[in-house]
């Protein structure tokens, strides 16, 4: 009997039996599947582990619906199935701040084309560019990079984007500088930074420092533009909130 | 309001979307800046004027209390000399005041002509 066939005899028993033995047999011969799916969404802000967990739910929901009578392989019912879960997490679960869907779903597009077409064109697009490889207005545009300002900012534990077996984002970022110590001793402004995340640190350190552009940074940091433009946004508004609470505004 | 209007003004000037994220930034932490660290009652008035190539960005303030004096910490020019050609924050006969210019530097909209 052949690896496909002794699969669509365990699918007819467990649909017969609905043991649970069955099931787990299913589950456990098709996790590959369901790991190699969420790490092909593992560069969107979200941990790998948490994206295997939902991929895994999703292949569990699969192999409960699966129809051995369909002419359908079970691999492909599972892909769409795992990769709607996906899809669903990371639209509900990355949003700090509930955007409408057509703006989740437009930011998550252009957080994937804003690197793809930099890289095409050698330069940071423009922004009636990016509307024409989105296919929406400039305005859709403008108000999806508004509302992905809500968007959660990526786990240190997530894999780096370039290879999904790469070392976490957090072991490659917050080495020490000499450059960054001697600026941060020159302008006092130590103490604020060090409220900072070492990424935080480093990317701002990047773009007001060392004055590189975001998508430089992005790709020297081997992570998305909107990612760099998450925590830079972040970082200021963090910055300002220290201000705040020390509730002074220095002078020069 | 004040970023969405300036990032679309932007656009339309074909600046890059590097350049528009910065100018998005700049115009919070000087909205910051006008506001101060516990924010004002009031309205903030913003004037938008496009030049080939450039744009700048005017914002005027309209409080209702008396003001501390307005200034930029240390971060905040840091971080603003970073981001855009020239910016300004001070305290002017009608109210506190920032202005700001961010000009096109990359090659986009040529490329796009």
């Amino acid at each position: 009997m052949t690896e496909r066939e002794s699969l669509k005899e365990t699918f007819a028993a467990y649909a017969r039996t609905g043991d649970i033995v069955l099931r787990d047999q299913l589950v456990a011969s098709h996790m590959g599947l369901a790991a190699y799916l969420a790490r092909r969404f593992a560069n969107r802000g979200q941990p790998l582990e948490d994206l295997t967990q939902v991929a895994a739910l999703g292949l569990l929901k699969a192999v409960d619906r699966f129809d051995p009578g369909l002419q359908v392989e079970f691999s492909t019912y599972a892909t769409t199935t795992i990769v709607g879960e996906l899809k669903r997490y990371l639209r509900d679960k990355g949003w700090a701040v509930r955007a409408p869907r057509r703006m989740q779903e437009l930011y998550l597009n252009l957080s994937q084309v804003v690197d793809g077409l930099g890289q095409e064109l050698g330069r940071s697009p423009t922004i009636p560019e990016l509307a024409a490889e989105v296919e929406a207005s400039e305005e859709e545009v403008l108000e999806a990079l508004e509302a992905g300002q809500a968007y959660r900012f990526a786990s240190l534990d997530a894999p780096a984007p370039n290879g999904g077996d790469g070392e976490p984002v957090a072991e490659s970022l917050g080495k020490e500088d000499e450059g960054l110590v001697r600026a941060e001793q020159r302008a006092t402004l130590a103490p604020l930074l060090d409220q900072l995340t070492d990424r935080q640190r480093e990317i701002v350190h990047l773009r007001f420092f060392r004055g590189l552009t975001q998508s430089e940074i992005a790709h020297s940091l081997g992570i998305s533009q909107m990612q760099v433009s998450r925590l830079l946004a972040r970082s200021v508004a963090q910055l300002r909130a220290s201000a705040k609470d020390s509730g002074s505004q220095e002078d020069a | 309001m004040a970023r969405v209007t300036a990032a679309g003004l932007a656009g339309r000037l074909g600046f890059s979307y590097d350049e528009v994220e910065d100018l998005r930034l700049a115009i919070d932490e000087l909205c910051f800046g006008l506001t101060g660290p516990t924010g004002r009652h009031g309205t903030v008035e913003l004037r938008y004027l496009m030049d080939e190539g450039s744009l700048v960005v005017e914002g005027l303030g309209h409080f209702l209390e008396d003001l501390a004096p307005i200034m930029l910490t240390e971060m905040s020019r840091v971080i603003l000399s970073a981001l855009v050609d020239e910016h300004d924050l001070a305290s002017g006969p009608d109210g506190p005041l920032f202005r700001l210019i961010k000009r096109r530097h990359s090659n986009a909209a040529l490329a796009g002509d």
